[in-house]
């Protein structure tokens, strides 16, 4: 049965990229009023709060972090509960928000992610990150993040193909939507031949494969039917919800050029809204790594297994494409603040569903579906949403 | 090799360039690296196995921007290796130059040995026969 009592009544984020001199418990406040106050949502409705943050105690020293973030955007005393779950941990925290509301115990509840990352070094950085795969057999050996997905795209290229060029186009794509994001990190397009400038992070995967180190925060509020009523005329319903887990190792999957708990995670989200890929008018999906929105295209069901690269090529993922992928610019152009990324590409969703993504906006915009990825893939969350009216 | 297997032994066994794999006692599946778990029927009781060594290349990556622990060593391969006994490891791979990943084809046989590092450390490795 799809969810019916979950609604998107507000969703907003702070510009992603190097936020000199911005906190993360700023940057998270900061979000919190753009998604309460400024959306004429009060914070004293808000109930209880689920918050995804990553990796603060290696990159600001800072556990505990969800009573210090709530108490410094004005909403202390009520319930505030950390999720992580690596670079899922934003949709798990959606995922919690989900389950307080559908199971009736509150009416409003906050859900946000943040993450500061720049003001740490990138071997700092990269050191911290290899923390979302196995310590003791994977990373011990010098196993990075970029490389897993390396790892992923020999797979995906010996066995379907892909090619290096493939894996650019998807990095102009993203470049071209986020020129038109103000939000984004990088604002300008790059032609195929600079995305293809052989700076090797882990071969096969170059510079401009790579997601970059950002700061920054997102948050939404979800309500119950009932109380959507008092916000807005028109919310975005999650009316479906799916996780999954795999290994954590690379080593113990039998398929590399793909990620079970994505195929996992899409399958239960579709059947309990009980609708298919070709339902879906666009997706937002995690890609960390260009190979990795190839992909999850197929995870998710938009192309079959081995035609994600040609449906890059086709045109078919761009924002005026059949079926857009990523239309504001996606991790690889937009940022990627660890914790923050789920909550984000929620509020990505909910603006092209509105209508509302000015000059990246979809023109078929009645479902959409949501990918969010954790490490090497040992964790999946994917919503399926849609526009109350539809 | 009858004592139950730990994770710690086993990584000490790479270190002493001893390499054991968990089997087990149950069905007799080779699992490595270490699962508290089978697998194959979900028993939790594990013995050591010896392996024969064997294995061919599933996939593998060359690392350039590495943590400082390993900044010196870049750019090196990481494979992933699937024994001849049926198990997946990753490892790295000898025998190759970085600079030149495209010479390298996925499915050929390979030997395991180990590589060490200046600290003395040692890391699984394997090698085209």
């Amino acid at each position: 049965m799809p969810l019916n009592n979950t609604n998107i009544v507000s969703a907003a984020q702070t510009k992603f990229g190097v936020l000199q001199g911005v906190s993360q418990r700023e940057m998270f406040a900061e979000a919190v009023d753009k998604a309460t106050i400024d959306a004429g949502v009060p914070k004293k409705d808000i109930q209880a709060a689920f918050i995804g943050t990553f990796i603060p105690e290696m990159l600001v020293h800072q556990g505990h972090t969800a009573p210090l973030l709530l108490d410094f955007a004005g909403l202390k005393g009520i319930p505030a509960t950390r999720h992580e779950a690596a670079c899922a941990s934003g949709a798990t925290a959606l995922r919690a928000g989900i389950m307080a509301i559908e199971s009736g115990m509150y009416d409003t509840v906050l859900v946000a992610g943040a993450e500061k990352m720049t003001s740490s070094t990138t071997p700092e950085v990269t050191e911290a990150l290899a923390a979302a795969a196995d310590d003791q057999f994977e990373s011990s050996i010098g196993l990075t993040f970029p490389g897993v997905f390396g790892i992923a795209a020999v797979a995906h290229m010996q066995k379907y193909g892909t090619t290096e060029e493939d894996m650019a186009r998807v990095a102009v794509k993203a470049h071209k939507n986020a020129s038109t994001n103000p939000l984004a990190q990088f604002q300008k397009e790059i032609s195929l031949e600079k995305a293809m400038t052989p700076r090797y992070i882990a071969w096969p995967l170059k510079l401009f494969d790579c997601s970059p180190i950002s700061d920054g925060a997102a948050a939404l509020v979800l309500t119950s039917n009932e109380k959507a009523k008092e916000y807005t005329d028109l919310p975005v319903k999650i009316t479906g919800t799916g996780q999954a887990s795999a290994s954590m190792n690379l080593c113990d999957r039998d398929d590399l050029s793909s990620f079970s708990a994505s195929v996992d995670a899409s399958r239960i989200a579709y059947k309990m809204a009980g609708l298919q890929p070709k339902d879906m008018d666009f997706a937002i999906v995690h890609d960390c790594f260009t190979i990795a929105e190839i992909i999850a295209s197929e995870d998710i069901g938009f192309f079959k297994p081995g035609e994600g690269a040609k449906a890059v090529r086709d045109g078919l993922t761009a924002r005026d494409g059949d079926k857009p992928i990523n239309p504001m610019g996606g991790l690889k152009a937009v940022g990627h603040p660890v914790g923050a990324t789920g909550v984000k590409q929620i509020v990505v969703a909910y603006r092209e569903l509105l209508g509302d993504a000015g000059p990246n906006q979809v023109s078929k915009h009645d479902n959409a579906v949501v990918h969010n990825f954790g490490g090497t893939g040992a964790t999946c969350v994917v919503n399926v949403l849609r526009r109350a009216d539809v | 090799m009858s004592e139950k297997p730990t994770v710690e032994e086993y990584l000490q066994n790479i270190q002493e360039g001893k390499f054991k794999a968990y089997k087990c006692v149950e069905c007799g599946m080779v699992i490595a690296p270490p699962s508290g778990s089978c697998y194959g029927c979900g028993s939790s009781k594990m013995e050591w196995t010896e392996v024969s060594g064997k294995g061919k290349l599933v996939s593998f990556t060359v690392i350039h921007i590495a943590p400082d622990e390993f900044a010196e060593e870049a750019p090196y391969y990481i494979a992933i290796v699937e024994l001849e006994e049926g198990t997946r490891v990753s490892a790295r791979l000898l025998g190759y130059d970085p600079l030149k990943p495209e010479e390298v084809r996925l499915g050929i046989a390979v030997k395991m040995e180990y590589e060490t590092i200046a600290s003395g450390r040692k890391y699984l490795a394997f090698r085209p026969i």
